[in-house]
């Protein structure tokens, strides 16, 4: 099988993924305990109201119809309106909202640890057993092992608190910005504007990526220091060719493949933790918005963001998939399983 | 492939490789005007509790276009003694002082690494034991055999990418052109060696250290191979350093062959010399454990015991533990290598029962003297070194 | 990878005949195990009883709720016995005299000091039972065991030079027995401090009155808050004017933190164990059964378990726990079933993909072939030819697992969501503590995060341990499942 048949063939494994993903999410909403109608009217309505909402989301049809129109519906993309959280508004709408935030987020969550931790890692990898090696190591340790709520809260405090804990403020160091609120994303091809917003969003981005980067700075050394000891290095040593072309090009590009699964596995991640950062750092994001529809039982807002997000995660594993395919040309070979 | 069998054809090719040296070369015996010299080698490793000496003062020669055998059980220092010609021992290991390498009349043992990225390569290149880690699984075969060309012959581009073709052919990998543009992993074992030829080939050295390099085939893959090597070696008048455990490969490639035995070597003669007369208690084992054909399938005869790992200096024989003709002696007396017999100055042996011919007491102080000379760089390296 | 290769035969004896044929060193271990057991059954019932039996009886039928009833009535006597890590045997609640003297307290011990005392006894008892543990060991492989030397022993041994996983082990053992002891080691209890501070009171010296006063719990706690700048403040390590001792200081409530915290580990500690159970449980079986069966069957597990991983674990949770909420489950232990069940079945794909590569490479070996070419039932082959070997990665990962629960469960109460108030959630500490962060009240916040990045860490260090006891060689491919295992759905 050829690299690109393997990939056409993860590809296609996507479709029952999102189909089974978007069932359990129908399963919990539609067949639960909790009448999605009912609770949109929150006890408030009466039975009138009560009956209205249960005809316009199709919970007077039989089960199975309900199924079907549900799937239908959202493979169609017509993910329908917020019943509670922003009534009448549609998903699509409050997505376009609210999206942008939370991807520039997860931008910056990904990137700061590529660009932080990666490079701290393969730094350790290089020269083993020294004491910034050592930090390193550590340092992932116990930077992974932090919840990111919890350093989200020590960090906006330190940061509201920056003046009196190190005598210079944050929020008005480079550009004026607001630690807790979210970023202003007008117009970033301004310079300045870039900066606000990239200011405004350092503190949560730190904080979402933190995890990846004690995982990165990990995986990377280990990498590295593997890779290092591989037979092929050797031999491009042994035909002369220089130290710094080995590192570049035969150890890192090799130690890289252990760490795509690990750098996209990290972005899916975000998703769920983003719910925590957004609410401590007052983004109004997608992880906000799941949560507030949740609690205000929004349910059929809930079930569209969802698919929205079973949607997200299916992308980035075909991106992975696609990573893999590019760096390492022995994907597919050997008939690895689905 | 029986030790008699094979001395037919040990000697038919022991001629050819004579015919292809000039008559000076044999003229100049004399150590320092061979291609490839080492001296008093000794690599050690660190580790927390102890050194490990894996090489402990070897020495040997190649002459241009001769190939050395270099044979031993795992764990003697073959592969250790290859790395330290090429420069390849790191932290933990290093050369004690007073080992030398030298090619062409070059010291290599105080090189840098950038320095010796000049040596490696174009001077001596190596071919490795598993050809598929050897290569980079991540680029075409074509990619990594264009990168020692750009390196060593400035070629790149369209015009490197024919030249590997080129090599590819030249050992023997049929529609190149195509194969050229695949990865490591698309090629079979056998082919994979042959691609790992063609990379050391690419930078044209003088030198070829080949470190078990048939012993991941399987038996007509190897045969293939080696036919490939004596090939190359009469077209390009390369000198090999074919190191190996299996001394029915040796009986085949070399001209001359070194036996090593717990990081020394233990017998030196040519070919045909050590296989028919050897004298070192541990050459005979190891020549009798070669599955004979003429014994059929009977069981292997093999040494009893282990390879030991030398922490000290040694102030014994190393093989007296295992030796079937052990004496007194050995455990007090170091033997160093001598000629088995007045006069067989080509024909060593690294054991107190030699020179055959002087009495046994003559000999044991002869070697007991020779160890005392010695002694003062040996003894100092070890004392304090272990970290 | 020769974990557990070679599955030894039949014993010839069973387990019971060869104690029978040597007593000595079993009954040396049961003369110290039942004492040691004895001294604390009391305690050991009503934890039995601690759990959420009412709800359980109420759900079973008419004619064993009578049964039911009269087991809790056994049960509540067994659990009303006197043991030897009880507060009464030292009791740290008194009041200090004018003239600096405690009454009230063991042995007129200041309160700080009798806790650290019983704190200390507690965690040497804990410490007794690993060495027996350990004693057990030693006592089964030297004297009963079959085989003079298994495969375990050399993991055990490697373990034993591991200093990184013997990290991890003493902070876990820390938290279990934390968890384990909780009602004991608090200053207070939850009862009296956090759930009910109006049923029970406490008795200080009131310097004005010059007598001894009684008050309500929950009229003294609204003098002993933690608020932070220019407000009140009881830190970590000491007394409100009750004299009642704050090891790790006050919540914004005025509540005790240590008592809080010690109940909360309890609570993480019940949801990951459960929630594992769950999660490994399902994990294996489909681990072996893919492994056995390949093909259609693995590809089956394979979407099932991709579709699970597709939807965001936490957000999931979040949204499965707010529809269950309001039904019987939710009200199990304060939530806390309704989590772990959440957390076992969205987290089992992330164990079955660890344990489904050692599970193939087992089930490629002849003796595989062998069970089956004498026509042995599959599961038998999967159950004792399989299982063994992928115990052990199993191990590996449930150890990390289990500190991404911890913290994801933390971050769904952080939130509000997940265990119900007043029942005690490290999160909800962190939450409470939010605004004084900066502040002299820091503690509120800091200790119960550092105290989640300790326990993680000691997980992810046992896992660590673990890992390289059973596979020396083990290499960085395994490094997917571990990293994305350790993150507790991003929380
Ligand atoms: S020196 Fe002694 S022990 Fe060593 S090989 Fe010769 S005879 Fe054997």
């Amino acid at each position: 099988m050829s690299r690109w048949s393997y990939f056409a063939r993860r590809v296609l494994l996507m479709i029952p993924i999102v189909f089974f993903g978007t069932t359990i999410t129908f399963l919990v909403l539609r067949m639960g305990p909790m009448d999605p109608a009912a609770a949109v009217i929150a006890g408030a309505g009466d039975t009138e109201a009560y009956e209205s909402v249960r005809q316009s989301l199709g919970l007077d049809q039989p089960l199975w119809l309900q199924y079907v129109e549900y799937l239908r519906d959202l493979f169609t993309l017509q993910l329908g309106y917020s019943w509670v959280v922003n009534r009448g508004r549609p998903v699509w709408e409050l997505i376009g909202v609210y999206a942008p935030r939370t991807i520039w987020l997860g931008f910056w969550a990904v990137m700061l640890p590529l660009f932080i931790g990666l490079p701290l890692g393969f730094y350790a990898g290089l020269n083993p057993n020294t004491l910034s090696d050592y930090l390193a190591s550590f340092g992932g340790i116990v930077w992974r092992a932090m919840p990111n709520f919890w350093l989200a809260v020590i960090l906006v405090s330190v940061l509201t608190q920056s003046d009196q804990l190190f005598g210079f403020d944050w929020e008005s160091w480079l550009v004026q910005t607001q630690i807790v609120t979210p970023p202003e994303l007008q117009r970033l091809w301004v310079p300045s504007n870039f900066l606000a917003a990239f200011k405004a969003i350092l503190p949560a981005a730190l904080v979402l990526g933190s995890a990846s980067m004690g995982n990165e700075m990990r995986i990377g050394r280990t990498a590295v220091l593997e890779t290092v000891n591989e037979n092929y290095v050797e031999t491009a040593r042994a035909k002369g060719v220089p130290r710094r072309t080995i590192i570049s090009k035969h150890v890192f590009r090799n130690a890289l493949i252990p760490l795509v699964p690990i750098i996209t596995g990290e972005a899916f991640l975000l998703l769920g933790g983003s719910v925590l950062v957004e609410t401590v750092f007052s983004i109004n994001g997608l992880g906000y918005l799941f949560y507030s529809a949740t609690i205000n039982a929004d349910l059929p807002l809930v079930g569209s963001l969802m698919f929205f997000f079973i949607l997200l995660s299916v992308g980035i594993n075909i991106l992975q998939d696609l990573l893999y395919t590019l760096i390492d040309p022995r994907v597919g070979y050997g008939g690895e399983g689905a | 492939m029986a030790a008699d069998a094979n001395a037919t054809g040990v000697d038919e090719r022991r001629s050819s490789a004579r015919q292809t040296q000039s008559d000076d070369v044999d003229a100049a015996e004399s150590a320092d005007d061979r291609l490839l010299e080492v001296e008093n080698l000794r690599t050690v490793f660190h580790t927390e509790r102890e050194t490990i000496r894996a090489v402990d003062g070897v020495s040997f020669g190649i002459e241009e276009g001769e190939t050395l055998g270099l044979v031993g059980e795992s764990g003697s220092g073959k592969s250790v003694t290859a790395r330290s010609i090429m420069g390849l021992v790191d932290d933990p290991g290093e050369l004690l002082p007073g080992s030398s390498v030298r090619f062409d009349g070059r010291e290599l043992t105080d090189l840098t690494e950038k320095g010796y990225e000049s040596v490696r390569g174009s001077g001596i290149a190596m071919v490795f034991q598993d050809p598929l880690s050897t290569l980079n699984p991540v680029y075409t075969v074509g990619n990594q055999i264009e990168e020692a060309l750009s390196l060593h012959r400035g070629l790149s581009g369209i015009d490197a990418t024919e030249k590997a073709i080129e090599l590819l052919e030249d050992v023997g990998i049929p529609d190149a052109a195509r194969r050229v543009s695949e990865y490591p992993h698309e090629f079979s074992g056998g082919m994979r060696q042959r691609a790992v030829i063609a990379m050391a080939l690419a930078c044209d050295p003088d030198v070829l250290v080949c470190d078990e390099p048939t012993t991941a085939l399987d038996v007509t893959i190897q045969a293939q191979i080696l036919e490939l090597l004596s090939d190359l070696q009469a077209e390009h008048g390369l000198s090999i350093l074919f190191i190996t455990h299996d001394m029915g490969v040796i009986a085949e490639v070399a001209d001359r062959v070194a036996v090593m035995y717990a990081g020394e070597i233990v017998e030196q003669a040519p070919v045909v010399e050590l296989y028919e007369n050897p004298r070192h208690p541990y050459t005979r084992g190891l020549l009798r454990s070669i599955p004979s054909t003429q014994q059929g399938a009977e069981r292997l005869e093999t040494i009893a015991g282990e390879v030991p790992t030398p922490n000290k200096a040694a102030t014994d024989c190393r093989f007296a533990p295992r030796c079937p003709e052990a004496f007194d002696a050995c455990e007090e007396v170091h033997p160093v290598p001598v000629p088995v017999e007045e006069g067989a100055e080509d024909h060593t042996a690294a054991c107190l029962l030699y020179p055959e011919d002087e009495p046994r007491k003559a000999a044991v102080d002869r070697h007991a003297a020779a160890g005392d000379e010695d002694s003062p760089e040996s003894a100092g390296s070890t004392g304090g070194d272990s970290r | 990878m020769s974990a557990v290769d070679y599955p030894v035969d039949e014993d010839e004896q069973t387990l019971l005949e060869r104690i029978q044929d040597e007593p000595g060193p079993a009954l040396k271990l049961l003369a110290v195990v039942v004492p040691l057991f004895a001294v604390e059954f009391g305690a050991v019932a009503s934890l039995v009883m601690s759990l959420p039996w009412s709800a359980v009886g109420s759900a079973l039928p008419g004619f064993l709720q009578g049964l039911a009833g009269a087991l809790a009535g056994v049960g509540d006597a067994l659990a009303n016995l006197p043991t030897l890590l009880s507060r009464s045997v030292i009791d740290n609640s008194g009041y200090q005299l004018p003239s600096g003297e405690w009454v009230g307290t063991t042995l007129g011990l200041s309160p700080a000091v009798a806790w650290l005392l019983r704190v200390l006894l507690v965690y040497a008892y804990g410490f007794a039972w690993m060495a027996v543990g350990w004693w057990v060991y030693l006592v089964y492989r030297d004297n009963y065991r079959y085989a003079d030397w298994a495969p375990v022993d050399d993991m055990v041994n490697r373990f034993r030079n591991h200093s990184w996983g013997l990290l991890g082990l003493a902070i876990i053992f820390a938290f279990v027995v934390l968890a384990l002891f909780a009602p004991a080691l608090g200053p207070t209890t939850v009862e009296a401090n956090i759930s009910d501070p109006y049923l029970h009171t406490v008795e200080y010296f009131d310097e004005e009155a010059g007598s001894v006063q009684e008050i309500y719990v929950g009229d003294a706690n609204r003098d002993s808050q933690s608020r932070g700048q220019g407000g009140d403040n009881v830190g970590p390590l000491s007394y409100d004017q009750f004299g009642r001792f704050h090891p790790f200081g006050t919540l914004p409530s005025g509540k005790d933190l240590f008592t809080f915290m010690a109940a909360g580990a309890r609570v993480s500690l019940f949801i990951g164990v459960l929630s594992l159970l769950i999660a490994g449980g399902i994990a294996v079986t489909f681990a072996l059964a893919t492994a056995y069966y390949k093909g259609l069957v693995d590809l089956g597990v394979v979407i099932a378990s991709d579709s699970i991983q597709s939807l965001p674990q936490l957000l999931f949770i979040m949204l499965a726990s707010f529809v269950l909420s309001g039904t019987w489950l939710a009200n199990l232990y304060s939530g806390g079933v309704v989590l772990a069940l959440l957390f076992g079945f969205t987290g089992w794909p992330g164990l079955w993909r660890a344990v489904r590569g050692p599970a193939l490479q087992v089930s490629e070996r002849e003796w595989i072939d062998a069970a089956k070419s004498f026509g042995q039932r599959p599961s038998v082959t999967m159950r004792k030819h399989m299982l063994p070997y992928v115990v052990g990665y199993l191990l590996i990962y449930a150890s990390l697992t289990l500190g991404g629960v911890i913290i994801g469960v933390a971050g769904l109460s952080f939130l509000g969501l997940g265990i119900n108030a007043p029942t005690p959630e490290w999160g909800r500490a962190v939450s409470a503590g939010q605004p004084y962060v900066p502040t002299q009240s820091w503690h509120i916040s800091l200790i119960p995060g550092i105290m989640v990045v300790i326990v993680v860490t000691g997980f992810n260090a046992l896992g660590d341990g673990i890992r390289d006891a059973i596979d020396p060689q083990s290499d960085v491919g395994t490094g997917q499942q571990d990293e994305s295992a350790a993150a507790g759905g991003g929380a």
